[in-house]
């Protein structure tokens, strides 16, 4: 394993200049910066989203959604909508065809509500019509009775609520026991924290568009994350084979969840089936909101013990997630965070419960980070009060505990991967610090609150905090992750198909220059993805860069054989000897040599392969197994700013250094660890899905606060830590994740600094961030 | 749609049709229709009405017309005149909605957070309300305290606010660094001729609430003839004085909570902030 670990200060990525098309790419191959192939188009505002979707004598959708949390329902009348003109079909729970019940883990979830409703916005029935307003009328025209029960919000009482739903309201519960549970330390800190309930927000518009087939099946036209699993239960509500079933993935634009699940393409297919017609359903803002699964409010209580040193002895942790009214992810959520709830730290002994529960607040479900994130934030406020307590520097403390390679996790599994996280908190702790707004002139000085806020220099403190974070890649406790991919490579063009959703992670970009690297042929083509291709997989905890990756590199290889096999044999030397650079086959000595479109000589060179990473375990009752492929680690120095009498904040500046393993593309990771800071700050600051009683308060981008431009603090990428994990195809680990996990605690530790308020809720609260000036 | 050149033909056209509605930069009117809660069976566009996209003078006063935009008041020759509506013009979101967004149509969708409203209040503005029955004045606190409603085919034509020549200061608090709806927002403009301070609070309310006590108690402290400086004790009381107005204790022993102790610990954190200004 090398251990050379180098600086990259980013620069900012290349753009895709505009040119002619035979223009020589300036870039290619692993480890350079190769613009996105359609950052072009979506610059300029000609790509085309989902909702740009069009399809001759198309009828539109409309669905109608619950205005309660939880309630019976006594009848559905649906006469008045569908005597409305212009209106060609109306269903609700009673023309589903095949399965009423959909999940992408536990078919636990309606198509449409029929007997209860357990969330806000659940879909009822949907309408197709000749035209949106009409649709969206017919749908408010069904008359639906509804007996209105009690909402169950408080997770806590969802133990012993009458049942919210026939699989009884547990999802799921680990009791994790690692370690003496006699063991005590001197020093013991405790704490309860509450973090809130982020959306993934997804800003291009949710969309998709049904078109029946001659055959009797429909073809779906979504920006699917994980268009196979999709159509398979699509499939099965429609009542019809896998095979009838096609999704093709359209249009998509960035997502951090699962966006245009299920629960979108099911009653759009419905409806294509029903009518005969194309239909096209857009959602409006405010039904994303209401539809699309969030990340998890966790509910969190901590026991630290630790020696007079500050070595942390035992870990006490109660983990309760707010799974919403359906299972969805919930599950490995509540994996992720039961085996990190200590952190990338050596704990000894570790006793941690977790729970997922059912409520009637909205749903939740795979948001990046989800289970690490909510952790992290309660035990880095651990760390800090621990720090307080014994008198020590925050980031000492910290060092004192670090996990490295060959340490154990509280689930038993050996860390085999490279865990540099000691070397990651130096390099944020030993980065200068930014300027203080005193040795800055007063107009550069962006005070909390903002350029035409009410701040007020003399009000406001600054802090400075840390946090570690950690996440796991692919998915864990079993799955089978494997992804196919073909290369072909004809007229001097190499083509990649593969089903891997890029929904901005770089999939696509990565996909072109494995296959640059390999092939040595620039001009590299990533065909559309649909459900005739193999499955790769869902778009999610990295996976892509990994096992589609994976795949791709060794269908190159594949193809890379055949194409020089007859050469090698010419030349009487082994395939090894012969190198591809430019366009031209060269050998070792550079004595033979020949082009790529000689020695294809017209022909045409498909390969297939797949990848399929080392198992993984389910984690047993007392919480122990190999659940995990690969883990990947980041630390953050925050540095904020905040207004002590007004209680507004605002983050100056994060230090990150991040574990990425080998870097394939800068330009592309630092946009990535970028994005996941940003979307950290927000989960820090302002993003909260509030609820009251159930309802969904304000689900619009006025009352749901994204971080602006303004909002988004200078972000220093001071050290990537290329240390190759030597599982993994190219030895890179993903990146996304891990600072969208690590963010949230290290604003909330740099708050606490600066106000020396405890800081126990995220997002933070303006009130929780007031201090008394000089206490 | 409708698109008349003058006030007299928009309220002919309103006469006309008197089920359609007014929209100028349509920031608010259009997001309602939009999410579909509201079907307008007609517009009348006031965008081509070149009368009341500037400004003039009038004994004392200016006359601003109703479709000023925010990005218009925020430039420095009118922060010249009247300093704290340009600091809400400038503060009232991003530039999109500032390019678009008029003085008329904020008074008008009396959002408890538009951010030109408590600044109207404190300065004491008129609305020049122009009608089929020709043109009448109401003090912009009655059309936001619904004591006096626009009639049918009535439009809000200027804004008639009395140039003091003297500070004024708009201060807002939101919930993020860029741009935000309020979560409380002050407004103080003095007034030396009168010796007199008005000060507005928005955003905690329905409408503007003027601390009237607060005012006269913080004017006759001022030495209106010197320097104007208060000591630092004074501007604390004073903002305590307007939060305590604005937001009052509840009756019995009942206690506020917690996030409505915050906000009263912000407006009077920026009441202090904004009249120390004002005077500095």
């Amino acid at each position: 394993m090398s251990s050379d670990a180098t600086t990259a200060i980013p620069v900012l990525p290349v753009l895709d200049t505009p040119g002619t098309p035979d223009q020589e790419p300036t870039a290619h191959g692993l480890g350079t910066s190769l613009p996105q192939a359609e950052s072009r188009a979506k610059t300029e505002g000609t790509f085309p989203y989902a909702a740009d979707l069009w399809a001759e004598g198309l009828l539109w959708a409309a669905i109608l959604r619950s205005p309660h949390p939880h309630a019976r329902i006594v009848s559905v009348d649906t006469s008045a909508a569908t005597a409305m003109p212009g209106v060609r079909a109306v269903v609700t729970a009673a023309d589903v065809p095949g399965a009423t019940t959909y999940g992408r883990r536990v078919a636990d979830r309606p198509v449409f509500a029929s007997d209860l409703v357990r969330h806000h916005g659940e879909a009822l029935a949907a309408v197709a019509a000749d035209h949106p307003d009409t649709a969206r009328l017919a749908a408010a025209a069904i008359s639906v009775e509804y007996e209105i029960l009690d909402p169950v919000t408080d997770p806590e009482k969802a133990f012993a609520a009458e049942a919210l739903h026939p699989d009884g309201n547990l999802i799921r519960h680990i009791p994790l026991r690692f370690g003496d549970p006699e063991a005590t330390g001197e020093v013991i800190v405790e704490g309860l924290y509450r973090i809130g309930r982020q959306d993934p927000a997804p800003i291009g518009a949710e969309a998709g568009l049904a078109v029946p087939r001659p055959d009797g099946g429909v073809e779906l036209y979504t920006a699917s994350t994980d268009p196979h699993t999709d159509r398979d239960l699509a499939a099965a509500c429609f009542g019809l084979q896998p095979e009838q079933v096609k999704v093709v993935v359209t249009g998509v634009p960035g997502a951090t969840g699962d966006r245009e699940d299920p629960g979108f393409q099911i009653p759009l297919g419905l409806l294509a089936l029903r009518t005969g017609c194309p239909v096209k359903l857009t959602a409006t803002r405010e039904e994303s909101f209401l539809g699309h699964a969030h990340r998890h409010p966790t509910l969190l209580r901590y026991r630290h013990h630790a020696d007079a040193e500050g070595h942390l002895v035992k870990v006490e942790a109660q983990i309760l997630l707010d799974a919403g009214a359906y299972a969805d992810s919930s599950s490995e959520s509540l994996a992720a965070a039961v085996a990190f709830a200590c952190g990338p730290y050596v704990v000894p002994h570790a006793f941690v419960e977790g729970w997922a529960v059912r409520t009637n607040n909205p749903p939740s479900g795979h948001v990046r980070g989800e289970g690490a994130m909510q952790v992290c934030a309660a035990y880095e406020a651990q760390m800090d009060k621990l720090a307080a307590k014994l008198g020590v520097d925050p980031a000492e403390l910290r060092m004192r505990n670090v996990m490295a390679t060959g340490d154990i996790l509280p689930t038993g599994q050996t860390v085999t991967c490279p865990a540099p996280v000691a070397e990651l908190l130096s390099a944020v702790r030993d980065f200068p610090l930014p300027a203080l707004p005193k040795d800055t002139p007063e107009d550069d000085w962006l005070l909390p609150g903002g350029p035409e806020g009410a701040g007020e220099p003399g009000a406001v403190r600054r802090g400075v905090g840390y946090a570690l974070g950690m996440v796991h890649m692919l998915g864990a406790e079993g799955m089978d992750e494997v992804s196919t991919a073909t290369v072909r490579v004809m007229d001097g063009v190499a083509t990649v198909i593969c089903s891997a959703v890029d929904t901005g992670s770089g999939f696509s970009t990565l996909a072109r220059q494995i296959v640059q690297e390999t092939l040595g042929i620039d001009e590299v083509q990533v065909a559309p993805v649909d459900t005739d291709q193999p499955p790769a997989g869902p778009s999610a905890h990295g996976r892509h860069t990994w096992v589609s990756g994976g795949a791709v590199e060794r269908a190159a290889k594949m193809v890379r054989t055949q194409l020089l096999q007859p050469l090698a044999h010419k030349f009487g030397m082994s395939t090894e000897l012969l190198q591809i650079t430019d366009g031209k086959i060269t050998s070792y000595d550079g004595v033979l040599s020949t082009t790529v479109t000689e020695a294809m000589d017209g022909k045409e060179l498909w390969a297939t392969a797949q990848c399929r990473p080392h198992p993984t375990e389910p984690l047993d009752e007392d919480g122990q197994g190999d659940a995990f492929v690969g883990l990947a680690f980041c630390a953050i120095r925050a540095v904020v700013d905040v207004d002590i009498e007004l209680g507004a904040v605002r983050v100056v500046e994060m230090a990150v250094a991040q574990d990425v393993g080998r870097i394939l593309n800068p330009a592309q990771l630092a946009t990535r660890i970028e994005a996941g800071v940003t979307q950290g700050v927000g989960a820090a600051l302002t993003e909260n899905l509030r609820t009251a009683r159930g309802l969904v308060r304000h689900p619009d981008f006025t009352g749901y606060a994204l971080p602006t431009s303004l909002d988004a603090p200078d972000i220093r990428i001071v050290k990537l830590v290329e240390e190759r994990d030597v599982v993994a195809p190219f030895g890179a680990k993903a990146a996304s994740a891990v600072p969208v996990v690590t963010s949230p605690a290290a604003v909330a530790s740099a708050v606490r600094a600066a106000t020396g308020r405890p800081v126990n809720r995220l997002p933070i609260r303006p009130q929780a961030a007031v201090a008394v000036p000089n206490s | 749609m409708t698109l008349p050149a003058s006030l007299d033909e928009a309220v002919a056209a309103l006469t006309a049709m008197p089920a359609a509605v007014p929209v100028a930069g349509g920031t608010d009117l259009m997001a309602a229709v939009n999410r579909g809660q509201l079907r307008p069976a007609g517009l009348v566009g006031l965008s081509r009405i070149n009368e009341i996209r500037g400004w003039q003078y009038q004994d004392g006063h200016a006359l601003l017309g109703a479709g000023l935009t925010h990005a218009r008041m925020g430039r420095p020759d009118f922060a010249a005149l009247i300093p704290a509506l340009a600091a809400a013009a400038r503060a009232a979101g991003p530039p999109q909605i500032r390019n678009a967004g008029t003085l008329g149509g904020n008074v008008v969708t009396a959002a408890p957070t538009g951010d030109s409203l408590p600044v109207l209040a404190a300065l004491e503005a008129d609305l020049v309300v122009v009608g089929p029955l020709g043109s009448r004045e109401i003090p912009v606190s009655h059309l936001l305290a619904g004591r006096d409603l626009l009639a049918p085919g009535e439009l809000v034509g200027f804004v008639r606010v009395p140039l003091l020549h003297a500070p004024q200061v708009f201060l807002k608090a939101t919930g993020r660094t860029g741009p935000a709806r309020a979560t409380a927002s002050v407004a103080v403009v003095l007034d030396p001729a009168r010796r007199g301070v008005r000060c507005a609070v928005g955003a905690v309310a329905p409408m503007p609430l003027r601390p009237l006590e607060a005012e006269r108690w913080i004017a006759s402290l001022v030495d209106w003839d010197n320097d104007r400086g208060l000591a630092p004790e004074a501007l604390t009381a004073f903002g305590e004085y307007v939060a305590a107005a604005c937001i009052p204790d509840p009756q019995g022993d009942e206690q506020l909570p917690p996030a409505v102790l915050h906000l009263r610990r912000t407006v009077a954190a920026l009441a202090r902030r904004a009249l120390g200004r004002a005077l500095a």
